[in-house]
């Protein structure tokens, strides 16, 4: 029964991470944890082994609809790579609830600018349509996104779909699809380490990871026929959820 | 260079997650073979994202465009010297 519930829940994963350019950790490590009672540490390998199976299933077919932006992409995950290695290095220097808290208050800022904005990304654009503008500050929450995922283990697509739609003006479904590109490297890099410390279950991993293949592969054949101003929607209140989240472990970290 | 990229992610994604819908079945079975099997699948998927990385930078390489082949190729150096890191310190 419980791989059956695994493989469920990796399906509404792989299928929420494929619209929204997020990795899916919201809904498996939860299920890991309760379900298949694993430790957090060992739900957060798993769920980084799904990241990169729902970034890789999903950009085979956005990479061949000419969704994805390769060019932007390759610069972001630049500097998302030297945030995580940064991170790395200095997070036993900056207090972590200091950082988390901060991560917190930039969700919640872009789930409201995202809320407000929602609609006006560019409807039906392919990569290279547009002009990409702000490098400087797209780098700058990639390099945040990186950091995140260095520190708390997820892929850093709640950053990097704004830095991309909000801020460079990348049409939202290009933005998504480019993320989707970008976070399975960020995943890979921290699930090397996770597997190497003997932390990924393979008896959950092999379930979830089938269920959030098949989720992944609807989710990018449906994209393209969702409006963008429902999928912004949905994301706003996704970011809402995942900065509570955050808040949540600084408070825990401060009490 | 889209199609290389989009081919690499669909064998990578399609290899590992066969062998691990493979090795859920042995599971349920409770055969041994399960964990070697599981174990080839994951490794499948950890591959695919450096692979497609290499694709990203030939193809950039390819295109006359040096300087995004050289990011992708920074990326991907630091992906391998983690895997590197990671694989040393499961050695030891």
């Amino acid at each position: 029964m419980t791989p059956l519930l695994l493989a469920a829940f990796g399906f509404c994963a792989g299928l929420f991470g494929a619209l929204m350019g997020v990795g899916g950790g919201l809904l498996v490590i939860p299920a890991l944890t309760h379900l298949a009672g694993l430790r957090f540490s060992q739900a957060v390998a798993v769920s980084l082994t799904a990241i990169i199976v729902s970034s890789s299933a999903s950009s085979a077919s956005y990479v061949e609809k000419g969704l994805t932006d390769i060019r932007t992409g390759v610069v972001l995950e630049l500097a998302t790579v030297a945030g995580a290695v940064a991170a790395s290095l200095l997070s036993s220097l900056i207090p972590q609830p200091v950082l988390l808290g901060l991560f917190a208050l930039v969700a919640y800022y872009t789930a409201f600018a995202s809320w407000r904005r929602r609609g006006r990304a560019g409807e039906g654009l392919s990569a290279g349509e547009y002009p990409v503008r702000r490098w400087g500050a797209g780098l700058a929450m990639s390099f945040a996104a990186g950091a995140t995922s260095g520190l708390v283990g997820v892929g850093g697509g709640f950053l990097k779909v704004p830095a991309m739609s909000l801020v460079m003006g990348l049409p939202f479904k290009v933005a998504t699809a480019t993320s989707n590109f970008m976070i399975g490297v960020t995943a890979a890099a921290s699930a090397y380490v996770y597997a190497a410390r003997g932390e990924l279950d393979l008896a959950a991993t092999a379930p979830t990871v089938v269920g959030v293949y098949a989720g992944a592969r609807l989710g990018a054949r449906l994209l393209p026929h969702i409006p963008s101003a429902r999928l912004q929607g949905a994301f706003a209140a996704v970011l809402a959820v995942v900065g509570t989240r955050i808040a949540f472990d600084a408070w825990s970290l401060l009490r | 260079m889209r199609r290389t990229v989009a081919a690499i992610l669909h064998v990578g994604t399609a290899a590992g997650v066969g062998l691990c819908a493979a090795a859920t079945l042995l599971y349920a079975v409770g055969s041994p073979q399960a964990v070697k099997v599981a174990l080839l699948g994951v490794l499948a998927l950890f591959g695919t994202p450096p692979l497609r990385l290499a694709a990203v930078a030939r193809g950039f390489m390819a295109e006359r465009e040096p300087r995004l082949a050289l990011a992708a190729l920074a990326v991907l150096s630091v992906l391998v010297a983690i895997a590197a890191r990671a694989a040393y310190g499961y050695l030891l």
